[in-house]
């Protein structure tokens, strides 16, 4: 009965202070549809780039045109030479640049092999890599078209042509992602962790108020000084409605904006409903470490803005350096993650994913390692109020 | 006038104190900053995607297939750790994470091209990192351009070395990344990692004195109340020099030392950086002073305050490009010191940009600058009367 009680005083106290309202609705929804908003192309289109034309003939303009017609690529800029191009590049203004030598067109013909160049900035590393993309098969199409002049006058035809030109050829599967969207793989991996980041702020935070406001002597009181009673009651009140916010989140994935569940929902619903939880043990036993709220609030950030890099979705946990590699696990997201890939991306059978669920699982379970401290914190509150 | 300096000098003075005498300012101001960049640096200090492992299914078993596959795993993104005898074997392994990609040769790899036919493989990547996939691909395409190469020369074999060669590559192209050219991610990510984590510490920091300042102060006000508070331009003026120093010295640690540290790209004028970075602290110092009324509670810049610096990373520009980004969203990014910070930290240090290319940023961060010392100068200006007014009150 106590744990009802408990459930029924943490609802009151989060329904009185829109700080909670903030943290459990308001933040996260926010970023959902931010990031869902900013992601909705799913890769970027007409990128900036300009064209150095120094031969300006027919051959040269049309492959400024076909450059242009690319999806990823757009001419914003025809520079008179490569210096005022590569100021533009300086200043942002463009991602790439594509340079015809003077004279291109009689030298193709010629056989002379005039050269193409393309320059990029890899300082903005997502753009910079689309670019390249783009130049790199315009020109080996240039190629083409040169070779293909070359041969069809030989008597060439289609088939034998396309062998010719390109006679190893490599199909690519990218699995479960055939448009390389962007969208899919940062949103599915963004917006869980800003639910993670919420779940223990709010948690540690509701327990530093009890503190400071001198309400630990009544919540202990309430809960028979069972500091199970005490904390479950808190916790599972704040859980069930992060899950709420969290099943918003995986409804949004999958449901709206369609992105690949081959799992189908039950494997991402305990997931979430895993991360969720995990992220408030490692709270709670962040809260029996330290003795003041603060660092234990202190920690949690840290843990929460480290979770976005550390996870290893933009930069792979096997690149970074080895201890690292080992530190990784310490966070929930990292397990989420790689539940993310297995299930929701590749939906491989449960059993290759045990591991990441029983690690979440862990987490859930730390609490139980600071009990007493936890107990004698709150009972000292007791004595001091 | 010697009455509004002596009232600076004493804000000054006061504010010092309480930072040096909270520890949990000096874990924002001084900590935070001195620990997160070189955390993340190393986090990032491979740059790269090396040695993917993967496996490959060699159904033609050729001395052309084995040929392939030699020169994929010379490549430096690829390892090949299995060779299995049919998908199914390596999909298992995809599976348990051993491998990230498989490539699969098919029976008639070494014949086709003798027919006149092209030959095919199929690369199936893991897609849960595109780096991964990326790293893959590229070593692939190199690997089949150049047997296509060999394979086209061999289609000519009574051209003239020189022929051959003007046949098959009509074209010549060079590549050249001007910038970051090892595509390196800690070089392309932790310039803005860096301005990110002024402005934000300093917002945590701010907002720990303002909240404080309620949580402790008897009218909960964020000021004390003596003659020295009385106007507002005393006490925004003395605040801010306060902080500048301090973050003085958190620049270069953050600009100088740990670039150096870990060798990253600088190679822009120092000179430049350090003038154009002095309106970036003053305007992230005000904005944190207009954002710090915000903060009812000493805890409560955490919740307010770092969920935001991934959207702000998002729409700065650097990880998503700019012009893929809603005109809304780019819009509402100008009111961040961050947005400017970030272009115009990566123009000067990145890319060599001179002081005179980052002008237009310089002068937003001035206007920032201005903006957000007003808004900060008005809500003291509130603040100090409603002080006032509830003081009177308990009289």
């Amino acid at each position: 009965m106590g744990l009802i009680t408990i459930m029924k005083r943490e609802i009151r106290q989060l329904a009185f202070r829109r700080i909670y309202l903030f943290m459990i609705v308001i933040a996260p929804v926010l970023c959902f549809l931010f990031f869902a908003d900013l992601f909705k192309g799913g890769v970027p289109v007409n990128l900036p780039v300009a064209v150095v034309d120094l031969d300006n003939t027919s051959v040269s303009r049309s492959l400024t045109r076909s450059l242009d017609a690319f999806g990823q690529t757009e001419i914003v800029m025809k520079a008179e030479n490569f210096t005022e191009a590569r100021k533009a590049m300086q200043e942002g203004k463009i991602y790439g640049i594509f340079l015809i030598p003077a004279h291109f067109q009689r030298d193709a013909s010629s056989g002379k092999e005039p050269v193409l160049s393309f320059y990029t900035n890899d300082s903005y590393i997502l753009p910079g890599s689309l670019i390249y993309k783009d130049m790199r098969l315009q020109a080996a199409l240039a190629n083409g078209a040169v070779q293909r002049a070359l041969l069809q006058a030989k008597g060439m035809t289609e088939p034998q042509l396309s062998a010719r030109l390109n006679p190893v050829a490599v199909d690519i599967h990218p699995l479960n992602n055939p448009w390389l969207s962007y969208a899919i793989y940062l949103s599915n991996i963004l917006m869980p962790a800003f639910i993670s980041m919420f779940a223990m702020f709010t948690l540690v935070f509701s327990i530093g108020e009890e503190l400071k406001r001198g309400t630990a002597c009544e919540w202990m009181r309430l809960s028979r000084h069972s500091i199970g009673v005490a904390i479950a009651g808190k916790g599972i009140t704040q859980l069930l409605l992060f899950l709420i916010t969290g099943t918003f989140c995986l409804v949004l994935l999958y449901r709206f904006l369609h992105f690949p569940l081959n799992s189908g929902f039950f494997p991402m619903f305990l997931a979430m409903f895993l991360l969720i939880a995990a992220s408030q043990g490692f709270a709670l036993l962040m809260v029996g470490i330290f003795p003041r709220n603060r660092l234990a609030l202190s920690s949690c950030a840290l843990w929460a803005v480290l979770s976005f890099s550390i996870s290893g979705f933009t930069f792979p946990v096997r690149s970074m350096p080895e201890p690292m590699q080992w530190f990784a696990n310490l966070f929930p997201m990292r397990h989420y993650f790689l539940l993310y890939v297995d299930q929701a991306l590749n939906g491989i059978p449960m059993e290759y994913s045990w591991s990441s669920y029983v690690a979440l699982g862990i987490f859930i379970l730390l609490p139980v390692l600071v009990l007493s401290r936890l107990k004698a914190q709150f009972v000292r509150n007791v004595y001091l109020s | 006038m010697k009455k509004i300096i002596y009232n600076i000098w004493y804000v000054w003075k006061k504010e010092l104190k309480a930072v040096a005498a909270d520890s949990a300012v000096l874990t924002f101001f001084v900590a935070l900053p001195l620990f997160y960049p070189v955390l993340y640096t190393y986090i990032y200090s491979n740059e790269g995607v090396f040695k993917v492992p993967v496996a490959v299914v060699d159904r033609d078993n050729s001395y052309e297939s084995r040929a392939f596959i030699r020169a994929w795993n010379a490549s430096s993104g690829v390892d090949v750790v299995a060779r299995c005898a049919d998908m199914e074997e390596a999909r298992r392994l995809l599976w348990k994470k051993q491998i990230y990609g498989i490539l699969e040769i098919p029976a008639d790899f070494s014949h086709r091209p003798i027919n006149g036919e092209q030959a095919h493989v199929s690369l199936y990547c893991d897609m849960g990192g595109l780096l991964n996939y990326k790293a893959l691909l590229q070593a692939a395409s190199n690997v089949a351009v150049g047997m296509g190469r060999i394979v086209q020369l061999e289609g000519l074999p009574y051209a003239s070395p020189v022929r051959q060669e003007q046949t098959v590559a009509p074209v010549q192209m060079t590549e050249v990344k001007l910038f970051n050219p090892q595509s390196g991610y800690a070089t392309f990510i932790i310039p803005a990692i860096l301005i990110l984590v002024i402005q934000q510490s300093l917002l945590l920091g701010v907002g720990t004195i303002a909240g404080t300042g309620r949580d402790r102060n008897r009218f909960r006000a964020m000021l004390p109340f003596n003659v020295h508070y009385e106007h507002p331009f005393p006490v925004v003026m003395g605040k801010a020099l306060a902080y500048l120093p301090i973050y003085a010295f958190v620049a270069i640690w953050i600009f100088v030392v740990v670039p150096g540290m870990f060798n990253l790209t600088r190679i822009g004028e120092k000179w430049d950086f350090f003038l154009f970075i002095l309106p970036f602290l003053l305007a992230c110092i005000f904005f944190a002073m207009t954002l710090s009324f915000l903060c009812k509670e000493r805890e409560t810049p955490f919740l307010i305050f770092v969920f935001t610096s991934v959207p702000l990373m998002f729409i700065s520009g650097i990880s998503w490009p700019v012009t893929s980004i809603p005109d809304y969203w780019v819009a509402f990014s100008k009111v961040f010191p961050s947005t400017y910070g970030i272009e115009g930290y990566v123009k000067i240090n990145s890319l060599g940009a001179t002081f005179g290319e980052v002008s237009r940023e310089f002068n937003s961060l001035w206007v920032l600058t201005a903006f957000y010392f007003l808004l900060a100068y008005l809500l003291y200006d509130r603040e100090i009367r409603i002080l006032k007014s509830r003081r009177l009150k308990v009289k």
